[in-house]
């Protein structure tokens, strides 16, 4: 553990960090930014996930939706990774205690193993229910999964927020 | 016109819910979570939207198609987050009546609401074949801009 005080001590101290906790504009520019882009990731995201349910836009094929939106998820969740960072790297030594954002890391974890089971078991094999009326189980047992982790991790992210003590 | 605004906060504070939501200590928080998610599902459901009016996505089909698609869930979310957005407005209803940024983002939301539904919904639901580049580009921007204004505006509450 002394390393990682020291290291979110140092953090703390480097310019960056101290231009981001004490400039008026910087936090909530990048936390509006961090919120905003919910409609792009956690949208498309969850239209990907009611598609593998089979509740909307079913008159396209799987592979074609799948195909369409990884590209914007891609820039989505990289945005959502860069001001989350930018986030904790403002205030380290407050954040890295605090329990909701250790809880919401691990879901992350879990929602990207999600997607790599995904995409190596029922995801590689789209092509053979591409256009099936019902998508298989696999697929929206993956789709639940997702569902309720993105939940849960905004959960978190509000929570974050009522558990962080205010600036002194 | 005031006043009236000004009697509506007063009741919706001091409604049950209202009291409600600001009595409870984890009510706030819940419900601001629900506006979340609808905000992921709206903000997702335009933004595809608007994308495919510009051909950059889902041009395997007409922009027609992909609107009746996510209709029901954009009107689904807009309805999450009017009721979420009420609840947690009755709460602190007549400090929101003071909030310069609550304004901004009510005006702004009701452009917003009427622009989607009526001139959106008529271009989206068209031939989209049939439309200019200029006039997908104007409807695009338009609602673009109309929701980020809800978005930032909203943002902006708790900080002035």
């Amino acid at each position: 553990m002394g390393h990682i005080a020291s290291f979110l001590q140092w953090l703390e101290q480097t310019q960056f960090s101290t231009f981001l906790r004490e400039s008026t504009l910087g936090e909530p520019i990048v936390e509006s930014i961090h919120v905003l882009t919910l409609t792009l990731f956690l949208g498309f995201a969850m239209l990907l996930d009611l598609r593998l349910l089979g509740l909307c836009l079913t008159r396209r094929r799987m592979s074609e939706v799948l195909a369409q939106f990884n590209p914007y998820l891609m820039v989505g969740f990289t945005i959502m990774i860069l001001t989350g960072t930018l986030l904790f790297v403002s205030d380290p030594v407050t954040f890295y205690p605090n329990t909701f954002l250790r809880i919401k890391m691990v879901m992350l974890i879990f929602a990207g193993l999600n997607v790599l089971v995904f995409n190596t078991t029922i995801g590689r094999k789209v092509d053979e229910w591409d256009q099936a009326p019902q998508t298989p189980r696999g697929a929206k047992v993956a789709a639940i999964v997702s569902l309720v982790l993105w939940a849960a991790i905004v959960a978190c992210g509000r929570a974050i927020a009522y558990t962080v003590p205010p600036p002194s | 016109m005031a006043i009236l605004l000004y009697h509506f906060c007063h009741w919706a504070l001091n409604s049950y819910v209202g009291h409600g939501v600001r009595d409870s200590v984890w009510l706030f928080p819940a419900i601001e979570i629900c506006h979340l998610l609808g905000l992921g599902i709206l903000g997702g459901c335009i933004l595809l939207l608007n994308f495919r009016l510009l051909g950059w996505r889902f041009t395997g089909g007409p922009v027609s198609e992909l609107a009746q698609d996510v209709q029901p869930l954009m009107i689904g979310s807009v309805i999450v987050m009017l009721v979420s957005g009420f609840f947690l407005f009755a709460s602190e209803a007549v400090k929101m009546y003071g909030n310069i940024a609550f304004r901004y983002k009510m005006v702004s939301l009701a452009l917003a609401i009427l622009f989607t539904f009526t001139i959106y919904r008529k271009v989206t639901m068209s031939d989209d074949t049939e439309l200019s580049w200029l006039w997908k580009w104007t409807v695009v921007v338009l609602s673009f801009v109309l929701w980020a204004g809800v978005g930032v505006a909203g943002r902006a509450i708790g900080y002035v």
